[in-house]
């Protein structure tokens, strides 16, 4: 269903915080990474898992010694399945960029969040 | 064709005599000893064969015997089946793998490779030789493939898959370090069951021999997933790890499970760019034998085809066990034939056409 839904007060939703609503019948996280927001369809492309549920974490790279590198704290969902783990801005699995779960426009529309699904 | 793992005999761990350093042949010569006079050093597996190794066509050695039974060996396989290659793999040489003493182990390693080199690979030019180390010394590993791993007719390092620890392990770095500067494989062969090698088998040990040797591909298993998951194909661009006598059918399980826990727990090996079975296929070579028997062949082959057959999988006989496989009886697809039973050898080892082969290809 599409639709432009107002889903809460950009106050409401603080940085680290996340919302998981039904919008329309669709249920959408909506998650503020340090003071941007996101919206993500709340569906994983691996195996439909609620994705938007699971923990929100940083990201573990490898350093060129092939030792541990931490950071981009924040801006990675792990599904609350499988633990796949995807960039909440762009909804690509880090395992595989080609995997993606669906983002949605978000807007800041007089203080309010607004998620644009759709063409509306 | 290439035979990718032929055991050559000794007459008695006493030929590795002249090749120990003095310190050790103090050792050898009047030290403990598993066996009888001329058996070697090393920890035997609780596991008895109730018959014997070998094949009991092929002559075995014999209390006093100075025969290695090369010419048994050339006339039952290397003419009998035309090989243009047979990869010489030891006989008991890996199970130095279970001593406690490490530089023990490493000092009998190199006198093995020695005494291949000087007494076999001269004899027969369809001859490589596997260069043996020991795994629990990895620095002592690392400077006999430095010393000696430049040897024209050696193929590849080899070690028992019987470890303290899986292959993948930074405990092994410089191992795998000294064959990258080599450009040598490094290959796991089934054995080291005991002293100070792990368990083989995770619930504990099995009773019977025929049960155990089924289930000793655990341990083949364990050193692919740690291979891949401590990102030596990484380290090692070049590098290939090879199983021996390991089986294969497992092996697309084991893959696509290692994929699928790749893909959640990605976090703990970050390391890594590709998925576990992409490395498997570019980097690890099984050899064939003992290859599955199921009743129905196309059971085998849709597992083969799984693991990329055609391009990962050598032939090997495992002359002159009681396993041995023949090559004009095991069955594989057809058209694989050419590539498993030469040409991936051939490519892995950097084996030339041989004078007969190339004779064949220009008519």
């Amino acid at each position: 269903m599409r639709g432009r839904f107002r889903v809460c007060r950009a106050d409401d939703l603080p940085p680290g915080e996340r919302l998981v609503v039904d919008l329309g019948g669709r249920s959408v996280g909506v998650f503020n990474v340090a003071g941007r927001f996101y919206a993500l369809h709340n569906r994983c492309p691996h195996r439909g898992g609620p994705l938007c549920l699971g923990p929100l974490t940083g990201l573990t790279r490898a350093t060129a010694d092939f030792d541990y590198a931490y950071g981009d704290e924040g801006r990675i969902v792990r599904c609350a399945w499988h633990g796949w783990e995807f960039e909440i801005e762009s909804g690509r699995a880090v395992i595989d960029p080609r995997v993606r779960a669906k983002t949605f426009p978000v807007e800041i529309e007089n203080g309010d969040v607004v998620v644009r699904i759709g063409d509306a | 064709m290439i035979d990718c793992d032929v055991h050559n005999q000794w007459p008695s761990a006493e030929v590795l005599l002249p090749y120990l350093d003095p310190p050790f042949r103090d050792f050898l010569a009047r030290g403990e000893l598993p066996g009888p006079p001329g058996s070697l050093p090393h920890a035997h597996r609780p596991w008895l064969h109730p018959e014997g190794f070998r094949r009991t066509d092929v002559p075995a050695p014999e209390e006093g015997d100075t025969d290695d039974h090369y010419e048994a060996l050339r006339t039952q396989l290397l003419d009998r089946y035309e090989l243009e290659y047979a990869v010489l793999t030891g006989e008991e040489a890996i199970e130095v793998s279970t001593l406690a003493n490490g530089r023990y182990a490493t000092a009998l390693a190199r006198a093995y490779n020695d005494w291949l080199v000087a007494d076999w690979l001269p004899r027969d030019a369809r001859l490589r030789g596997s260069l043996v180390v020991a795994p629990q010394d990895p620095h002592g590993a690392a400077e006999e493939i430095r010393r000696l791993g430049g040897h024209p007719g050696i193929v590849q390092v080899l070690v028992s898959t019987g470890a303290q620890r899986p292959y993948g392990d930074p405990f092994y770095v410089p191992i795998w370090e000294a064959a990258g500067e080599l450009g040598l494989p490094v290959a796991a062969h089934l054995g080291g069951q005991g002293g100070i090698n792990a368990n083989p088998t995770g619930c504990g040990p099995p009773t019977f021999f025929w049960e155990t040797h089924s289930l000793l591909a655990e341990t083949g298993m364990g050193h692919v997933a740690s291979v891949i998951a401590h990102g030596i194909f990484e380290r090692f661009p070049g590098m290939h790890f090879v199983l021996i006598e390991c089986g294969v059918a497992w092996l697309p399980a084991l893959l696509w499970r290692l994929d699928a826990d790749y893909k959640a727990l990605r976090k703990e090996t970050p390391w890594l760019t590709r998925l576990p079975s992409e490395y498997a296929r570019e980097h690890i070579r099984l050899t064939t034998q003992p290859l599955e028997q199921p009743a129905e062949q196309h059971h085998l082959e849709a597992v083969l085809e799984a693991i990329h057959g055609q391009e990962t999988l050598l032939f090997a006989s495992d002359y002159p066990h009681w396993d041995f496989d023949d090559p004009t009886t095991i069955r594989l697809p057809e058209a694989w034939r050419a590539d498993v039973f030469a040409e991936n050898a051939r490519t892995l080892y950097g084996l030339a056409a041989s004078r007969l082969e190339a004779a064949a290809t220009t008519g």
